[in-house]
């Protein structure tokens, strides 16, 4: 076989005019972002957004199917430029993927650049924008005319055409609000990240209760000259119940007594009290070569001292266990009189008139007595689009998964 | 408890190693194929055993820490060259495959984890464990595949003929790609209900995407009329983007606010 050479430019366009395009365009593109001097993209909001995007994907889809034959369409929608803009995207992405991902308030080339906010810099969107018309053009010649082999093809392509596409054009809809509550009051008022004057909300929560359980404690051994925690034999963490045993280097400790919600009594020993008011306390029997004696310790709490038990210059403490679960009682109210009562949890957000709540966090140094509950407030419009295109992928996925263990394909 | 790790994990390498021995030997013996191919079995089954013990004496998914994860893979590769044997006819992949589980095995004995029952709540979701496993399952295949194909390799640069071999990597590389798409998916739709957003471009999932986009290359570019013999370049050094994913993340600049990073203990 005669190999000859292809020449720059000659028709058909492969890798070297594909990788040659998308290299200039990512450089225009961070051109423009020194242009606009560092300032990333703006996109613009709903309805604008959604009829541009409609307008792309009209505009891919029909020259994709009107200029089918001709080589610069062709090329426009094949594998090497397609190939050429993940690769871009990739490294763009690895950018992002190494590079702290903030907002600096410093003026250097790196800012100048985007790379610290990537995801939002203009190289990045020239790049996904010429992405989604590769990709339109190629589904183009799928979709029509249609036929059924081609159906893992189109549900993989077209979900992350949709997926994509609405997450980056929706993200300028997306509204997220932090609204701090105490207990007993209500609050319309949202911080975003970016600003600290809050917004008014179009709706309001009254927060009735919070209320936050923990782990049980853990039982350590603390070196005060060394400033740190002994690790003890079992390498594990002591959750405290009765009967826990431990033993550290000659020193052997046993859980005689375990009260999750206690309060000291007069003589001495604890009480049980309610969970409102209670701490942890532990009746320990400590045994050393020289000494056994017994003491009560507690986690202590913002009211009270922790006790902790001495011995041979090493402190017995019980610390508190990390939260397992945190969750806000609610009255969710909008302004047109909608008002619903809802538990809002870890995972377990609640849906409110085209709103999703979550429970975000809670004043974590008074952590179980905290009165103060982070709500998040989200709207997200776009969401069932994004989430169309990944049922779609995971569709498309289902089948490419069958067919690629049912034929055996031969690599030729 | 460590301790019964550390007895599990003596008795899955000896069974594997063994096995290995026996399956060596078993080239000029045939009668010692089935003991080689049960003890090597019988090392993953231990593995399997003892994380369902852990499972229990956790009252968690034992699925939380770089630790924790080891278990799995050590668990999981083996059954994957067992399977290509099965499969494909080719025996040399599950040699690779045992030594990778031992060498994971070895690490968890040298730093013994905390013991440690807590699962803090972002974590307490029914997605917890499909997005976990969907993601061990799709680096196991993948890391079969990278395996697979710089076997490739070296048989290339000794110019021998091994179109097989190619079609292995190629396959275990397919299947590998759609359950990172699963796994990346799947951790969208719960980052939706614990953290409030889909996609959110945390370090890890920066560089799931990168991994997800390394394997879409690749089939991409077995789809075009590229060399298929080169990619196996590719695909052998395509596992470096996984690796970083899995555990290299913790050391870069931009793991800092990373919600994903695993317990270090």
């Amino acid at each position: 076989m005669v190999v000859v050479r292809r020449r720059w430019f000659q028709a058909p366009w492969e890798f070297r005019e594909s990788a040659l395009f998308t290299a200039v365009s990512v450089i225009a593109g961070f051109i423009i972002q020194v242009a606009a001097s560092g300032r990333g993209i703006a996109m613009p909001h709903l309805p604008f957004n959604a009829i541009a995007l409609s307008v792309l994907a009209v505009l891919v889809l029909s020259t994709g199917l009107a200029f089918k034959n001709t080589h610069a369409v062709k090329w426009f929608g094949g594998i090497p430029l397609g190939l050429c803009l993940i690769l871009a995207i990739a490294l763009l992405s690895l950018i992002g993927g190494i590079i702290p991902q903030q907002p600096v308030a410093k003026e250097s080339l790196p800012v100048l650049l985007g790379l610290n906010q990537i995801f939002s810099s203009w190289p990045f969107a020239v790049t996904v924008l010429l992405f989604l018309a590769n990709l339109g053009i190629s589904l183009s010649w799928k979709l029509i005319p249609f036929k059924p082999q081609n159906l893992q093809f189109i549900l993989f392509h077209a979900g992350f055409w949709i997926a994509l596409s609405c997450a980056v054009v929706g993200s300028s809809d997306l509204q997220r609000f932090v609204v701090p509550i105490n207990v007993g009051k209500a609050n319309n008022l949202g911080y975003t990240m970016e600003s600290e004057t809050p917004q008014h909300l179009p709706l309001s929560i009254y927060l009735h209760d919070f209320s936050l359980e923990e782990y049980p404690p853990q039982l350590l051994l603390y070196d005060p000259h060394n400033d740190k925690l002994m690790m003890n034999k079992a390498q594990a963490i002591l959750e405290v119940r009765t009967g826990t045993t431990a033993s550290w280097q000659g020193i052997e400790v046993l859980v005689l007594d375990y009260l999750p919600y206690a309060l000291p009594g007069k003589d001495g020993v604890p009480q049980s009290a309610d969970r409102k008011t209670g701490i942890p306390f532990a009746k320990v029997r400590i045994i050393t070569p020289s000494t056994q004696r017994e003491a009560w310790i507690s986690t202590g709490s913002p009211m009270l001292k922790p006790d902790a038990a001495q011995l041979d210059g090493f402190y017995l403490i019980m610390m508190p266990g990390t939260p397992k679960s945190f969750r806000s009682a609610v009255t969710i109210q909008d302004e047109q009189g909608h008002e619903t009562n809802a538990n809002l949890e870890v995972n377990h957000p609640v849906s409110f008139m085209g709103w999703k709540l979550y429970q975000m966090g809670y004043d974590e140094k008074a952590g179980r007595w905290s009165k103060l509950s982070l709500i998040e407030v989200i709207h997200d419009p776009w969401l069932p689009a994004v989430y169309l295109g990944f049922f779609m992928i995971m569709a498309g996925n289902i089948l490419f998964f069958w067919n690629g263990i049912k034929r055996r394909e031969v690599v030729k | 408890m460590i301790m019964n790790f550390n007895t599990a994990a003596e008795l899955a390498i000896v069974c594997w190693a063994i096995g290995s021995l026996l399956s060596l030997l078993a080239n000029r013996t045939p009668a010692l194929k089935l003991p080689a191919f049960l003890l090597s079995i019988a090392g993953a089954l231990v593995m399997a055993g003892f994380i369902a013990f852990y499972w229990s004496a956790l009252d968690r998914p034992p699925l939380r820490t770089l630790g924790e994860t080891r278990l799995w893979y050590a668990a999981l590769i083996p059954l994957v060259g067992f399977l290509v044997e099965y499969r494909w006819k080719i025996g040399g992949l599950k040699y690779y495959c045992m030594a990778l589980a031992t060498f994971l095995l070895s690490i968890n004995m040298l730093h013994p984890e905390v013991f440690d029952k807590t699962l803090m709540p972002a974590l307490q979701s029914p997605w917890f464990i499909p997005h976990v496993v969907v993601y061990l399952v799709g680096y196991v295949l993948l890391a079969a595949s990278s395996v697979t194909a710089l076997h490739n390799v070296y048989l290339q640069l000794r110019k021998q003929e091994n179109s097989t071999g190619e079609s292995v990597s190629h396959f275990l590389a397919l299947l590998g790609f759609v359950f990172l798409s699963f796994g990346l998916i799947f951790g969208a739709l719960w980052a939706k209900e614990a953290w409030g957003h889909y996609w959110t471009w945390d370090p890890k999932e920066t560089w799931a995407f990168l991994s997800w986009l390394a394997y879409l290359g690749y089939l991409h570019a077995f789809r075009y009329k590229i060399d298929k013999s080169k990619l196996q370049w590719y695909l052998a050094l395509a596992f470096v983007v996984l690796l970083v994913c899995w555990f290299g993340v913790n050391y870069l600049p931009s793991a800092q606010n990373s919600v994903h990073t695993y317990t270090q203990s």
